[in-house]
């Protein structure tokens, strides 16, 4: 079998057989590497861990320790391997701290023993390599967060097993424990070929102590890799539903990533030149827009129409392609209109400029959803999502004074679905004016792609 | 016991919020030493107490008699029956119910993870109340009194059993529920039998018996109670290192290689057995199996190690010392079960006192 110390395999998981968490995930850690779980709550990182140290029985997949099926293990034998370190805790009964660690030496003791000199010797030299060493006679109660994360590392050194899981070690933990702990797993993992798999919801702790991270998303392998490879905003964007800014910093001529932050979506990122201008502009000659169409005649210009949600960037397009139609300008591409009720936006229709036709694009999401097109409060409709992007597709076939694409979003930019069509349109404007409505948070990932863009911030 | 290391003097500098002032392992063995010792002197100087006095050396004549004939040559015939009919197999079932009731509620406190539960949390002791409650109004005698108390006493727990493999998920909360569950409809059916009993001469007979005590023990009650309560123990005893991880909770247990659900089962039939003929003998004797063992842990820290051990010599040595002082320093008997309460109580609240944080 593989050389790997702890292999899984499509491991599949749940509690109710026919609702399972943990959905067809490999994953592998070698020995002393730390391998860090993230992903959103009930993502099935806890679950996974479970499985991997035996307590919960996997239904498909396997999982191996030095290529022994653990599940053929009796429960001591894998305890003699795999050692998991529960979240913080609070135990009811106040042992010593020299108690506590000499709990892990159960796997190594028949039911009617107890544990004797040398049993309580591995346990000291444990507390020592945690540096606890003062600790033995210290209640357990009244220790630290910190601490007793500690502790429970060197029950796990005491169980001697060379595979250790932990389940969110930094949870309830202020910055400078979580720091202390994940250093000491660190060090173990480095200077004793221990080997970890450490769930966390920090991905800044992943970015500074994982050797590889498993993504997980409603119980899939999103991704596996490198913290290079997996710490990317489009992954952690996916990953938590939320906008991610990855921060990075040139350390020894190499950019590194260094800081994972969540990103305000209603917000035009700092450091981008937005305009402020109304449609009507177009009927001044020396404004910027009209300037702007009077180039477009020699080159293709870009513009990026951005603003909070509500601002009304679908009106303002609206309102352009409106004074377009009426100097007789060759108009293309698609609006999205949102359909309204009581004052609030319930969906979003798509309009193909060049037909008129309209159809319902997406309604408001109610519930999760595993597969298909879906954003944080929108479910798309798939057909009307090929009709549109078709209907871009022949819009890049024209020759076009204006092209609207309204809009691009997380999933075009992120997932590559959706109206595709419309980000290689732009990609390969030859003449003639785009626009096309971007949000701001992927404000920044548009003009990477376009840098000549002009960005007008439609304002409430 | 196990070797235990000799720890350093416990408290280093750099400890900020430590204990400094927390016995040390020596300390605390002696601790253990000296508990295990007190039933024994505790029983001695007991079975010289009573309306008749009987001097120690008397008394420890009296104890050698069955072996050493000539041993008690010189002690009065009535002092020798005494000790060895009357006060030793009372004084013996003290030690016994004391011991049994204590360690079942350091056992229960463990496995249930929960500092406020004693060994009648399955519904033993209902159930055996009314199984003697029962006997008492058909009109049978003392011995199917206890039989029926001891039978009661684990069918409640077996339908609390069973009645948690109803449900699948959280077995240990669904099992204290069922007991708790099965213990109050027992309850409600020892209240129908005193509603149906005879006002003048059942009633009063069954409510004495559930206030407990050790008026009626004799010879006959003992061999069941030693032998259930000995063998329990030792077993208690045995596997006494596996309850500190069994207290930290079924998911702990299992991941440090145990089946937690197995040697719980094992436990509980245990502690059901030693609870049981404890009842069976003494009738409810209530707050022992709470004081104690937080007594115990007071005195030599939470390590079951020490606890179990602890917890068998005090509880023996506690309703030991309740029952002579009933039975010979107050002017009419108070059933047991009304001072171990009056007693308990407060005794507990100080403890609770005392212990600040964590148990």
């Amino acid at each position: 079998m593989s050389a790997h110390k702890l292999q899984a395999t499509d491991v599949t998981f749940g509690y109710d057989p026919k609702v399972p968490v943990v959905k067809g995930v490999s994953v592998h850690v070698d020995a002393g590497e730390v391998v860090f779980l993230l992903g959103h709550n009930g993502s099935g990182k806890t679950s996974l861990l479970t499985c991997l140290n035996g307590v919960q029985r996997a239904s498909a997949g396997r999982i191996t320790i030095d290529g022994r099926d653990v599940y053929t293990m009796t429960p001591a034998e894998r305890a003699q391997r795999i050692g998991m370190i529960p979240q913080t805790h609070v135990a009811v009964f106040g042992y010593d701290v020299i108690d506590v660690v000499l709990m892990g030496r159960a796997p190594h003791l028949s039911t009617f023993s107890a544990p004797t000199r040398e049993d309580r010797a591995i346990a000291v030299e444990s507390l020592d390599r945690v540096g606890l060493a003062d600790f033995q006679r210290r209640r357990y109660t009244q220790l630290s967060g910190g601490e007793r994360q500690l502790v429970m590392v060197a029950r796990g050194l005491t169980q001697r097993c060379d595979v250790l899981l932990m389940d969110e070690p930094d949870a309830h933990l202020d910055p400078r424990n979580q720091f202390r702990v994940l250093e000491v797993v660190s060090d173990l993992a480095r200077d004793h070929g221990l080997s970890f798999v450490v769930s966390s919801h920090a991905p800044n702790s992943a970015l500074m102590f994982a050797d590889r991270v498993l993504l997980l998303r409603r119980g899939h392998t999103l991704a596996l890799g490198t913290v290079e490879e997996t710490l990317t905003e489009p992954l952690l964007t996916e990953a938590y539903s939320m906008p991610t800014e990855v921060v990075s910093k040139v350390v020894n001529g190499r950019r590194a990533p260094r800081a994972i932050l969540p990103r305000r979506i209603d917000r035009v990122p700092e450091g981008v030149a937005t305009l402020a201008l109304e449609p009507d502009a177009l009927e001044r000659p020396d404004s910027a827009l009209a300037r702007m169409v009077e180039a477009s005649r020699s080159r293709p210009q870009r513009v990026l129409i951005t603003g909070n949600s509500g601002s009304g960037k679908s009106r303002w397009c609206e309102r352009l392609v409106a004074l377009a139609h009426r100097r007789e300008w060759r108009v293309a591409g698609v609006l999205s209109p949102p359909a309204m009720r009581d004052g609030r936006k319930i969906a979003i229709d798509l309009l193909d400029l060049a037909t008129d036709e309209r159809r319902r694009l997406a309604e408001l999401r109610r519930g999760p959803s595993d597969e298909g097109p879906a954003t944080e409060r929108w479910r798309f409709d798939e057909d009307t999502l090929t009709w549109g992007d078709e209907a871009l597709r022949r819009a890049a076939a024209t020759a076009a004074d204006l092209v609207v694409v309204d809009e691009l979003g997380p999933l075009e930019f992120q997932r590559g679905i959706g109206l595709v069509a419309g980000l290689e349109l732009v990609d390969a404007l030859t003449s003639g004016v785009a626009c096309v409505v971007v949000r701001p948070s992927l404000l920044e990932t548009a003009l990477k792609r376009w840098p000549d863009a002009l960005v007008i911030d439609v304002e409430d | 016991m196990p070797a235990l290391t000799d720890d350093a003097a416990p408290g280093a500098a750099s400890v900020s919020h430590g204990r400094s002032d927390e016995p040390g392992a020596a300390w605390r063995d002696a601790l253990v030493v000296v508990g295990l010792a007190s039933p024994f002197v505790l029983g001695v100087v007991a079975l010289t107490l009573g309306f008749y006095q009987i001097g120690v050396l008397d008394v420890m004549r009296s104890l050698l008699s069955p072996l050493v004939p000539e041993a008690a040559a010189e002690v009065p015939e009535i002092a020798r029956r005494l000790v060895l009919d009357v006060r030793l197999p009372r004084v013996l079932a003290a030690l016994l119910i004391g011991a049994g009731l204590a360690v079942t509620g350091v056992v229960f406190q463990g496995i249930f993870t929960n500092p406020l539960v004693d060994s009648g949390l399955l519904g033993v002791t209902a159930g055996a109340g009314f199984g003697a409650a029962l006997v008492m109004l058909i009109g049978g005698g003392s011995v199917m009194i206890q039989v029926a108390a001891f039978a009661f006493g684990l069918l409640a727990v077996t339908l609390a059993f069973l009645g948690s493999r109803l449900y699948r998920t959280a077995p240990t909360i669904v099992l204290t529920l069922m007991g708790i569950l099965i213990g109050s409809f027992f309850a409600s059916l020892t209240s129908l039998l005193k509603y149906l009993a005879d006002p003048l001469d059942t009633l009063p007979a069954i409510t004495f018996w559930l206030l407990g005590g050790l008026t009626g023990v004799s010879w006959r009650s003992v061999p069941l109670l030693l032998v259930l309560t000995v063998i329990g123990s030792a077993f208690f005893l045995l596997v006494r290192w596996r309850l500190n991880v069994l207290s930290m909770g079924d998911a702990e247990a299992t991941a440090l290689g145990m089946n937690p659900q197995r040697i719980k089962v094992m436990l509980i039939v245990a502690a059901t057995l030693v609870t049981a003929v404890a009842v069976s003998v003494g009738g409810v004797i209530g707050w022992v199996g709470l004081v104690i063992p937080h007594a115990a842990r007071m005195l030599v820290g939470p390590d079951h190690l020490r606890l179990v051990p602890m917890s068998l010599a005090l509880g023996a040595s506690f309703l030991l010392t309740i029952d002579t002082v009933s039975r010979s320093l107050l002017p009419s008997e108070v059933p047991l079960g009304v001072l171990t309460g009056l007693i308990g109580v407060p005794l507990l609240i100080a403890l609770l006192r005392r212990q600040g944080t964590g148990w």
